[in-house]
């Protein structure tokens, strides 16, 4: 396991793996849901259903955590081809609610209290 | 709630670098705002939705608040990573077995 970055400065946890399959499998493992059951159980997501996806090859669900208060949080995973014809898998796991906090306006002079939307 | 409020709380690029400024150690808010291009109205915001998220506390120091960096919420989100630093590679494990009983 590679962890490249850490925590970015975005809170994301960004993590790399290289697998012996190629990207091909590696993709139906990721985005079929029978297989990615498997590894990656429905109870550990929000939603079985991938958000839009973000561009190719990349796949991204919506995790629940398994105790209170069942935060969720956004996964994506990055397959890529690596050198050795087998797959570099990237998971970005993005901590609970940052979009949703970013959407709202930014505290600043004009706006002075607008941080009651949840 | 208290974690997703830490999230949300940090989510904010300005908050972000007002929680890691005061890791360096306890200050008060005009010391807190030099460097950063924020008035005080806003630094007083932002340091408001920080210590409602259990990030930041403060402390009075004759006229003035010190703030500094609540250890609780340093936990917590410490604690969000450990959790998922632990899970991604035992789900890769089952993802690696997986893909070694697939055809091709």
């Amino acid at each position: 396991m590679k962890d490249p970055a850490g925590e970015t400065e975005t809170n994301d946890l960004v993590l790399e793996y290289e697998l012996d399959a190629p990207p091909a499998k590696v993709w139906r493992a990721v985005s079929i849901p029978a297989f990615r059951e498997q590894w990656l159980p429905d109870g550990a997501l929000a939603d079985a259903t991938p958000l839009p996806s973000p561009g190719d090859g990349e796949i991204r669900y919506r995790l629940r955590d398994d105790e209170p208060p069942f935060l969720e949080s956004v996964v994506t995973f990055q397959v890529r081809p690596n050198a050795d014809g087998g797959s570099t898998l990237r998971i970005i796991h993005a901590p609970p609610a940052p979009r949703l906090a970013l959407a709202m306006p930014a505290a600043n002079d004009d706006m002075p209290c607008l941080m009651r939307a949840a | 709630m208290v974690e997703n409020d830490i999230f949300k709380a940090l989510a904010d690029p300005t908050r972000r670098a007002i929680f890691e400024k005061l890791a360096a150690g306890p200050m008060n808010a005009s010391t807190l705002r030099s460097g950063l291009d924020i008035s005080q109205p806003a630094m007083s915001q932002h340091l408001a939705v920080l210590r409602n998220a259990g990030l930041v506390r403060e402390e009075r120091e004759g006229r003035f608040m010190n703030y500094e960096v609540d250890p609780d919420g340093l936990a917590l989100i410490a604690r969000w990573l450990a959790k998922y630093r632990a899970y991604w590679p035992a789900r890769i494990d089952a993802l690696k077995a997986l893909l070694k009983d697939m055809d091709q």
